[in-house]
């Protein structure tokens, strides 16, 4: 466990989701080498790296999307197989990916409730899919999860999603993820297309998430985004580790020096 | 200044198509125009230039409206399946031809001496099979619709030809026949009409109240009273004037039925929901769990229990089954129109199967309208293209302005 205490020190937070020794490779690129991973609840871990780094790579893997060649996964320090989408999200592990994929012509309920509506009770001489959508309960579900993460922009849950704000949009993303019962949310860039005061929005949305216990992994090449909000700071560099940050402790110009050169072993910088 | 207005007269078109009931009004306002300029502005020009001694409003007679009603049965059947499909983007070209190949069907059936009704059951399924076999290619061998059900199209042809050689059979089984020329009695079909009436405005004002009690938003209250008042205006007048002629045919309330029916599956249930969300983004409907090749499946094969009716429907009430009236003729391109001027998105996700029935009448009564005041074919076939036109011109502009952000 010495590479543990490399990588986290003695100042973390005991960890909710931790991956060790992760490989992959497509063909003839290895995208990630042994790389190792975690995020503890309640708080918010960045990834970071360069283009090509494998931050996707390796937050697919976490969500199940792809299978690593190598590597163990635990939960709450128990061993744990993550294979496939339903896996992760069984484990609650949620994923929110840089399209969202809301449905536009669906209002914001539900978007909330999609593929888990709840239907009404005594209709049990139907199939499921057949038995009528409880809208009432549906709404005040969306209601609940809105409110939770304080969207203050958000009318009403009956809005249709198409013409919502990107910033709105992404927040329900957010809300739907969460509303799965999960306690891992990943991030995939989620201010890249929004403007400053729908950017300012999302980050209260993940400051949300933090503050309900939520084990938080954010994705972003924003530093100023990612100081602003994350708790420590993951670096990755042709597909394996370099370091991990406490972001209070750290400056965003030693951050890009990682991201970029990486860094000496022996160095101070690293935790 | 004037691009602003456009935008917001856009907005304004959009946000009311957006609300349940809001979809209904822009096809509502097409049937009204061309029921007035065809029952009033038409016959009242006749007589002030001196074409017409009276007042002729042949086409708002009750004798008229029923046949009109008659006539866009088959139509609204088809365009009713026909929207399930486009509700996912896909399309059917196919629907009219399987209606021929199973109108056929039920002919010779029939004419060899199987019951009525266990031929209507057998056409049926034949109509869901030859549906669902096209949805299979479309879903899991991963074809365009389009191709599939071009495909459909020809080969169904064929095989309709196959199964009448002559090109024609007449249909006198008492039980298919009945189904067009079965009439409700007076009293109870008015009965029947009041039912339904006070059956929406209840689960109407029902549901507001549950609203209230869960503390959610409440619908305007103005909107819910013009809602419940006007499905009653229409819903009474409409059983009213069958009345005035003959009474209400068993036709239409099994069409009602059906509509209704696939209404409810369509949005109120977990089933219909996937059918709006694979329309919508059919990635997003992947990631939540939806099996999205047999949801294409399904609604394919929804489409062929349709086209199965609406042969049924036909074959009932020309008493005849012919390759023309089906497959050869213009019945496709009607059905898709239809269901396209009743609203729904070319584009997938957003659409009814109620608008398909009012389409269907814009379709039918265009037809009807036109073939009364002596225009030629030609005539009706630029008139409905321009019609179609403007519908699909109306979608295109409400989809732009909405993913225009």
């Amino acid at each position: 466990m010495t590479s543990k205490k490399h990588l986290v020190g003695q100042e973390a937070p005991p960890a909710h989701l931790v991956v060790r020794g992760i490989d992959k490779s497509f063909g003839g690129l290895q995208a990630l080498r042994e790389a190792d991973f975690e995020v503890a609840r309640g708080e918010v871990m960045a990834l970071v790296g360069d283009n090509g780094a494998g931050k996707s790579t390796l937050m697919k893997v976490l969500a199940g999307a792809y299978s690593a060649d190598a590597g163990s996964f635990f939960l709450d320090g128990n061993s744990v197989s993550i294979k496939s989408p339903n896996d992760a999200s069984d484990l609650g592990i949620q994923i929110v990916y840089q399209d969202l994929a809301l449905c536009e012509n669906l209002d914001v309920a539900a978007n909330l409730s999609l593929g888990a509506e709840p239907v009404k009770a005594g209709w049990n001489f139907l199939p499921h899919f057949l038995r009528p959508i409880d809208n009432l309960e549906m709404e005040s579900k969306a209601n609940k999860a809105i409110k939770r993460l304080q969207v203050r922009t958000l009318h009403s849950v009956r809005a249709k999603v198409s013409g919502l704000s990107g910033g709105q949009r992404q927040a329900i993303a957010i809300a739907r993820a969460v509303g799965t019962e999960s306690s891992v949310v990943m991030l995939d860039e989620p201010t890249a297309a929004l403007g400053v005061a729908q950017t300012y929005q999302v980050l209260q949305v993940v400051k949300r998430l933090r503050d309900t216990n939520h084990a938080v992994v954010y994705i972003s090449h924003n530093m100023q985004d990612i100081f602003d909000i994350s708790d420590r700071i993951t670096v990755l560099r042709h597909g394996q580790n370099v370091a991990t940050y406490i972001t209070s402790k750290t400056t965003p110009d030693e951050v890009v020096m990682a991201m970029t050169k990486g860094i000496d072993k022996n160095s101070s910088g690293s935790i | 200044m004037q691009s602003e207005k456009k935008i917001t007269f856009l907005d304004r078109l959009r946000t009311m198509r957006e609300t349940e009931f809001g979809a209904f009004l822009p096809v509502l306002f097409a049937l009204a125009a061309i029921w007035g300029y065809f029952g009033f502005i038409l016959p009242l020009h006749d007589l002030i230039t001196g074409e017409a001694e009276s007042f002729r409003a042949i086409f708002l007679s009750p004798r008229n409206i029923y046949n009109l009603f008659m006539q866009s049965a088959v139509i609204a059947a088809l365009a009713v399946g026909i929207t399930v499909v486009l509700l996912l983007g896909e399309i059917d070209l196919s629907a009219a031809a399987t209606a021929g190949v199973c109108a056929a069907l039920l002919g010779v059936l029939v004419l060899s001496g199987v019951p009525g009704f266990l031929a209507c059951l057998i056409v049926i399924f034949v109509g869901i099979i030859m549906g669902a076999a096209q949805g299979l290619l479309v879903a899991y061998v991963g074809i365009p619709s389009f191709v599939v059900t071009l495909a459909g199209l020809l080969g169904y042809q064929g095989l309709m030809q196959k199964i009448l050689p002559t090109g024609n059979l007449n249909v006198g089984d008492p039980f298919v026949r009945s189904i067009a020329r079965l009439l409700i009695p007076d009293m109870w079909g008015l009965f029947l009409a009041l039912v339904v009436f006070v059956l929406f405005a209840l689960t109407t004002i029902r549901k507001q109240v549950q609203r209230k009690e869960k503390g959610l938003e409440l619908d305007n209250k103005l909107t819910v009273w013009f809602q419940i008042i006007v499905f009653g205006i229409i819903l009474i007048s409409a059983v009213l004037t069958l009345n005035a002629y003959r009474s209400l045919p068993l036709l239409l309330v099994l069409l009602i039925a059906f509509t209704a029916l696939l209404d409810w599956i369509t949005r109120s249930t977990p089933y219909g929901r996937s059918l709006f969300a694979v329309g919508g983004n059919s990635e997003s409907a992947r990631r939540v769990g939806m099996k999205i090749k047999r949801i294409r499946v399904s609604a394919f094969a929804i489409v062929g229990l349709m086209a199965a009716i609406g042969g049924i429907f036909g074959a009932s009430r020309y008493g005849s089954v012919s390759y023309t009236a089906f497959a050869g003729g213009s019945l496709l391109l009607e059905a898709i129109g239809a269901a396209v001027i009743g609203g729904t998105s070319l584009f997938g996700g957003r659409g009814s199967v109620w608008n398909a029935i009012l389409g269907a009448l814009v379709i039918g009564s265009l037809g009807n309208g036109l073939d009364l005041s002596g225009a030629s074919a030609a005539d009706k076939l630029m008139v409905s293209g321009a019609i179609l036109l403007l519908a699909v011109a109306i979608d295109a502009l409400s989809r732009n302005s909405a993913g225009g952000r």
